[in-house]
């Protein structure tokens, strides 16, 4: 799994890019709290190019989700498509993260907030 | 969505899903680190015409994974034993580790009868506290998730031994209609 960086304005995109599985997804995790570290407010977490995930992946978007709900910071998950949604579907948690179909529209969310 | 519709795990041996009659079987060692790889070898036997197989892929490795990390604690000496069939039309599975089984089923039952309440009341502000379930073995790789998913994609039935060391789960595929519509 690769995690790559870029900016829109205060926004740092977070573009994802393998299989969010048991092995790997704790990298996530561990860039977010990192982030927050250096007092970055606002998140968006690009799934275009996952098309595999598991309750370790499920679990580390829940965290970070969790965490930045509790530090009212601003986060949008988006571009979910195919198995990755079906297993958001099947955990019940499409109204519990905050998701938007692009970046484009995950960034108009934020700065609209 | 009424309390008694909400779906349980269940805890029944002589359920016929844990009938193994024809079934292939495969066991390997409780080796963390190749639990995909042994899902691999279990979901190569499905036909092709199984779409999703990415999901189908996904949800055996958390049966096995709950079985290696969970059952077994990743103790290499110990075995996973799985029973698999796929169709078309169905997936069956059944898998067996050498722990001391999930004593916490019960509790699980009702943090998911919870959570589905919460989910149904679309109460997003309590679900919070009811998207991961945390046992005493849980860790931060945990995602508290797996059987949420699995209780609604094995559609059906999520069964237990009483021993609670063996579950046997099965999907019924949605039929495929061909055909030509007449207007």
């Amino acid at each position: 799994m690769e995690l790559k960086i870029r900016k829109s304005g205060l926004i740092y995109i977070i573009d994802v890019n393998g299989e969010m599985d048991l092995y790997n997804s704790y990298k996530l995790k561990e860039l977010i709290l990192k982030m927050m570290e250096k007092s970055i407010e606002q998140y968006i977490i690009n799934l275009e190019k996952v098309d595999y995930i598991d309750s370790s992946g499920i679990g580390a978007l829940i965290y970070i989700c969790s965490t930045i709900k509790k530090k009212n910071m601003r986060l949008r998950i988006c571009n979910i498509h195919g198995s990755v949604k079906k297993v958001i579907e099947l955990t019940k948690l499409m109204g519990y993260f905050p998701i938007s179909n692009s970046v484009e529209e995950a960034i108009k969310h934020i700065e609209a907030e | 969505m009424s309390d008694s519709e909400i779906k349980e795990i269940l805890v029944d041996d002589k359920s016929k899903l844990f009938d193994t009659t024809g079934m292939f079987y495969k066991e390997f060692p409780s080796d963390y680190r190749q639990i995909r790889y042994f899902t691999l070898l279990i979901v190569q036997k499905a036909p092709p015409e199984i779409k999703e197989i990415n999901l189908l892929e996904q949800q055996v490795s958390e049966l096995i994974k709950n079985a290696v990390k969970h059952g077994n604690k990743s103790n290499i000496k110990k075995k996973v034993r799985v029973w698999f069939i796929f169709d078309t039309e169905k997936a069956r599975l059944i898998v067996e580790d050498e722990g001391p089984g999930f004593q916490e089923l019960e509790k699980w039952n009702k943090f998911n009868r919870k959570r589905l309440q919460c989910f149904y009341k679309q109460d997003f502000e309590h679900m919070a506290d009811f998207v991961s379930f945390r046992s005493k073995s849980s860790d931060d790789t945990d995602g508290g998730n797996a059987l949420f998913a699995a209780l609604e994609y094995w559609n059906d039935g999520v069964v237990f031994s009483t021993k609670k060391n063996k579950v046997a789960v099965q999907k019924t595929f949605p039929i495929k209609r061909h055909g030509i519509e007449i207007k």
